[in-house]
């Protein structure tokens, strides 16, 4: 019964307990680890010939929108790996409650997840707040962890995957482009976060290296939904493009406002419609010239992500879209599922350092691989345009690895544990030196 | 008879007609209740006790709240803000001077930032002559700037000493309470924790009971009750609302020291529109003219709420919302008073010879 | 800085702010109710629009359905609960904010987290480098045009001097005969219907989804709590006083001080002006009548 009690042997209370890593290294002792999880209830995955998975995903609350498809699509992930046969013959169960978009909420149920699910591995959150305000009881208790936004880049954690592409990439994919088509003068509306002011940085960092200039710059509070000033703003600038980093149900008001006013600019963008699929929501014309660099939205024209389509259609027939974080959770259960079967365990620590060798992955998207040195992906990116009837096109594609952490930083995962989020601004003059 | 009329002497301060619960019954039961509550980590280990923990020091903001409305009128949508600068405080000081010492000195710093920040801001209204609903309205803007402030300080510019405030993200990574003496340090978590918080909600829950049922506390239902005549009896009813405002101010804050270290974590959130109502309705709920109402509606809500969101349910807030109403609606004075009356008059068919008068709040 | 624009962002203001707050005020002031669901009704009306518009119903009959169905949602609810907690006045707090919880998962559950927008009608007004929606120059035509038609309702009409009377003394009211319980229930409904306009005129220009409320919330309160006990006058001066405020530093200095310069001053003038600022108005008015 207890024969795979071995990752049952986390302590109920994490903080207190020996670490999984230290109780594991003492090896040998697989009897007292197998009473230790028969006695706290085998909870684990071991106990119960189950792999149990946590996906903490928003249903409702203010990230519904985000949150939901995140959460559909991992299900359909795992019930699709449940019918080929589970992970180790095993059949996976999940814990999936909804955190409401509340961090507070997130950081018990973490907690729960960890000490009384004993998940083997997790995806928790959409918002980068949410990603902060777990990481440490995360870290503390070195649980293996999925984040999967798009995010502003610059995490180096050991226990923490980011799968989402990252700023750089996507600026990185969308701003060269823009610069070739419509000139050097660039105008920046970001939300009025850290992800906005992380990503308006990166906007000066990519506009330094390619002679281009950011003339004006404006930070919008998430709660804003009123855009007359901003638009009066961007045209007194008179811009070559516009860099939209806008966040959230209030910030989509602006599309409709901006062309209720004859705003007619290129817009690029590395947050709004892969995520909130705005070009499916708003009436055309309203995201007409809005340039993304993303990772995935549903219009890559490729079968294989065709095929992906169907299934989650197939699954949730009345969803209205499958975006960017809907591929990024699928993608990620597949890997770990992948990382389990050649360790031949759930054994976090092992299959960390499996996931620490780097990894091919054969995503909706493309063939993508895990660069295991910084626990971030190598993303197959595309420019994608709106034209004016909302139809997509894909303009550019090629590979973008990270590398900021990689290249800038250097940082090796593999060597040096480390749960620290590096910033632009400490590396790169152009990020900081505009900075009032 | 001498040991049980120790003991009611004992009980005897805490006891009046401002408070449910003054029979050797009611106190023989809460003893036995406080011990299965102290034994609770020993059974259901560390995970549980933090968990616990939380609902604990939310009981300490819902007797803020309690005292402020239930025992002087005046309805405060504010007390999530002198919760939330005491926890921005402690953070800012704790990070700065990371030492033993200093985490020690965070908690009543933090504490009295909160203090001085609820008497500033009850010398503007009581002395303001601002009267009644425009006192909770103020209040719930207080919070809805300290949200739009705290929300957008995420530039590199909003750093005190080294420690960046992070607009919505908040501020990660708060050290725990560290209580040390020479070199032997205690660092509270799990467990530790929850015993803490739990002796600190008892604390506050007697001393609150002898406030009440003390000269001061009657002051105070003579205030709530009528203003102008309390005035005219030659009380200084600004002075009384605005030491009350304080004393609440200093709960809440404490409560928000407890909150920043449980999650080692503190955002704009705190002071957000639903966070500033959620201390409103555990107290309406529950009694607001009960201090134990309080107490026990603040636990069994966020409990409740807790239990509903880990199920993943989609109904989870239409739930919460209709018990809300449902509460409201039928139980006007509050359960834990509903509760009380139909326990007494169990009793009372059951016993041939009642009690001593005993007390139901009004 | 270009005085069109100015103008503009000012009349854009007030007419957010009015809108925002005049179903509030009006519930607030007569029946001294604080619709904590306000921010939902609104939803409510943005929602029904919505809905009637992607249905093929004309945009102008798309909004008056939207005004409907928030009325009458008003209507059954205050026959239900609110009219159960008039003498628990703190207490329809708590239940006005269960009600919005339940409102806005409930819309969550029914019709998902989004639904698809109707675009911003009438096109744009071009001035210089610069140019403005045609339709937020309407709104706040609209916004003006709300206030004067509660003036005549209120001052004018029979049904306005029985709600005067019934909040002013309603049991003289009823002792001259005013059913006061009808005047509760109408004022209840207008209210309501007032917040479901300003959901309807907003639908074309915000984004539609459950948590949509809240984002009216801080400028009603605002506008309320500083407008004093008289409704229209209070509310008409609170839009005025912050629509400049708002507009000037928002102008100057950013969306982000333009809240908290409105957020400031309503702080300073609850401190200063006890009643507000009708308060200040019937003060110089006594004043200058006394002379």
């Amino acid at each position: 019964m207890c024969l795979y009690a071995i990752s049952v042997s986390r302590m109920n209370d994490g903080r207190s307990g020996p670490s999984r890593r230290s109780f594991l290294a003492t090896g040998g002792t697989v009897a007292g680890a197998a009473l230790a999880g028969c006695l706290t209830g085998g909870g684990g995955s071991g106990g119960k010939d189950t792999v149990t998975l946590g996906i903490l995903e928003d249903r409702s609350g203010n990230f519904a929108l985000n949150g939901t498809p995140k959460y559909n699509a991992s299900m359909l992930a795992i019930d699709e790996l449940n019918d080929d046969g589970g992970i180790l013959g095993k059949q996976i169960e999940t814990f999936a409650p909804d955190p409401q978009s509340d961090n507070k909420r997130y950081q018990q149920l973490t907690r729960q997840a960890i000490n009384e699910e004993q998940v083997d591995a997790l995806w928790a959150g959409y918002s980068s707040a949410t990603r902060e305000a777990i990481r440490p009881i995360i870290d503390q208790n070195e649980q293996l962890y999925f984040y999967t936004t798009q995010y502003e880049g610059g995490v180096a954690d050991s226990y923490t995957f980011c799968m989402g592409a990252t700023a750089r990439q996507q600026l990185g994919m969308v701003m060269p482009y823009l610069i070739d088509e419509f000139g050097t003068d660039i105008y920046t509306i970001a939300a009025d976060y850290n992800f906005g002011q992380i990503s308006a940085d990166w906007v000066r960092v990519l506009a330094n290296e390619h002679d281009a200039n950011v003339i004006g710059e404006e930070f919008i509070p998430l709660s804003v939904s009123q855009f007359g000033s901003t638009i009066n703003n961007i045209q007194d600038a008179d811009p070559d493009f516009v860099m939209a980093l806008l966040v959230g149900a209030n910030h989509t008001s602006f599309w409709n406002q901006r062309t209720s006013a004859g705003l007619d600019l290129p817009f690029g963008t590395s947050t709004v419609m892969a995520q909130g699929y705005q070009h499916k929501r708003l009436d055309p014309p309203a995201m007409k010239g809005v340039y993304g660099g993303f990772n995935y939205m549903q219009e890559v024209p490729t079968d294989r992500n065709q095929d992906f389509v169907d299934r989650y259609y197939e699954k949730y027939p009345d969803a209205p879209y499958v975006n960017e974080e809907c591929v990024n959770n699928y993608f990620s259960i597949k890997m770990y599922a992948q990382a389990a079967e050649s360790v031949g365990s759930t054994n976090q620590e092992d299959i960390i350092a499996e996931l620490e060798k780097g990894m091919d992955v054969s995503a909706p998207e493309g063939d993508i691989s895990l660069q295991g040195k910084v626990h971030h992906m190598t993303h197959d990116m595309r420019v994608f345009r709106c034209d004016e009837n909302h139809d997509i096109h894909v303009m550019e594609e090629h590979k973008i690895p990270e590398q900021f952490l990689s290249d800038t930083v250097g940082v090796n995962l593999r060597e040096n544990d480390q749960t620290k989020q590096y910033v632009p601004a400490d590396y790169f003059e152009a990020a900081d030196a505009t900075r009032e | 008879m001498g040991i049980g009329d120790t003991f009611d002497r004992l009980c005897r301060p805490f006891e009046g007609p401002n408070t449910i619960g003054n029979t050797r019954r009611f106190w023989i039961g809460f003893v036995v209740v406080v011990l299965a509550l102290l034994g609770y980590p020993i059974g259901f280990g560390g995970y549980a006790a933090s968990s616990a923990a939380l609902y604990l020091l939310y009981a300490i903001l819902g007797l803020s709240l309690s005292i402020i409305w239930g025992y002087t009128g005046i309805l405060s949508f504010g007390q999530v803000v002198f919760f939330g600068i005491a926890g921005y405080s402690f953070a800012l000081i704790s990070m700065n001077l990371s030492s033993t010492l200093t985490t020690m000195l965070a908690l009543p710093i933090s504490v009295a930032v909160a203090t001085i920040a609820s008497l500033v801001l009850g010398y503007f209204m009581f002395y303001g002559e601002v009267r009644d609903v425009y006192v909770t309205i103020l209040t719930l803007v207080v919070s809805i700037v300290m949200n739009t402030f705290m929300a957008q300080t995420a530039g590199s510019e909003w750093t005190v000493g080294s420690v960046a405030l992070g607009g919505f993200n908040g501020i990660p990574a708060i050290p725990s309470l560290t209580f040390s003496v020479g070199d032997a340090s205690v660092v509270l978590d799990g467990s530790s924790f929850y015993w803490f918080t739990l002796i600190a909600l008892l604390v506050v829950y007697l001393g609150l009971r002898a406030l009440v049922n003390g000269r001061f506390g009657y002051t105070m239902v003579a205030t709530r009750e009528d203003e102008d005549r309390t005035e005219m009896l030659g009380y200084d009813v600004r002075r009384i609302k605005l030491l009350v405002f304080g004393l609440g101010g200093a709960l809440a804050g404490f409560a928000g020291v407890l909150y920043a270290t449980w999650g080692n974590y503190v955002s704009p959130s705190v002071f957000g529109i639903t966070f500033a109502s959620i201390p409103v309705v555990w107290v309406a709920v529950g009694g607001r003219r009960s201090l134990l109402g309080a107490v026990v509606a603040t636990v069994v809500i966020e409990w409740f709420r807790q239990q509903l969101s880990a199920t993943g349910s989609q109904y989870a807030m239409v739930i919460v919302g209709a018990v809300l109403l449902l509460a409201i609606l039928f139980v006007p004075e509050g359960v834990i008073p509903r509760l009380n009356v139909a326990l007494l008059n169990v009793r009372d068919r059951s016993e041939t010879t009642p009690d001593s008068p005993d007390g139901t709040p009004e | 800085m270009n005085p069109l624009n100015l103008l503009f962002l000012f009349a854009d203001n007030f007419a957010f702010i009015v809108l925002s707050a005049v179903g509030l005020a009006v519930i607030f002031g007569m029946m001294g109710v604080i619709n904590l669901g306000h921010g939902e009704f609104i939803m409510i009306g943005a929602y029904g629009t919505t809905l009637s518009a992607n249905a093929g119903v004309p945009l102008p009959l798309a909004m008056v359905i939207g005004v409907l169905v928030t009325a009458v949602m008003g209507f059954v609810l205050e026959r239900t609960i609110i009219r159960r907690l008039y003498d628990r006045l703190l207490d329809s707090m708590v239940a006005t904010w269960a009600i919005g919880l339940i409102l806005t998962q409930g819309v969550r559950i029914a019709l998902g987290n989004s639904i698809p927008q109707i675009s911003t009608p009438l096109g744009t007004i071009a001035y210089g480098e610069f140019s403005y929606s045609t339709y937020r120059v309407v709104l706040s035509v609209v916004a003006l045009a709300v206030l004067a038609g509660l003036y005549v309702l209120f001052t004018r009409t029979e049904f306005g001097i029985r709600a005067r009377a019934t909040i002013q003394d309603p049991d003289t009211a009823r002792a001259l005969g005013v059913d006061t319980d009808r005047m509760y229930t109408s004022t209840f409904v207008i209210g309501s219907a007032l917040a479901g306009l300003t959901g309807a005129l907003y639908a074309p220009t915000l984004t539609v989804v459950p948590g949509m409320g809240s984002s009216f919330l801080v400028e009603a309160f605002v506008a309320v709590v500083i407008g004093g006990p008289s409704v229209l006058l209070g509310t008409t001066l609170s839009g005025g006083l912050l629509g400049v405020i708002d507009a000037l530093f928002t102008n100057l200095y950013g969306t982000f001080f333009g809240q908290i310069a409105m957020l400031l001053t309503a702080i300073v003038v609850i401190r200063l002006l006890s009643n507000g600022l009708t308060g200040l108005v019937e003060d110089v008015r006594n004043r200058m009548e006394g002379e």
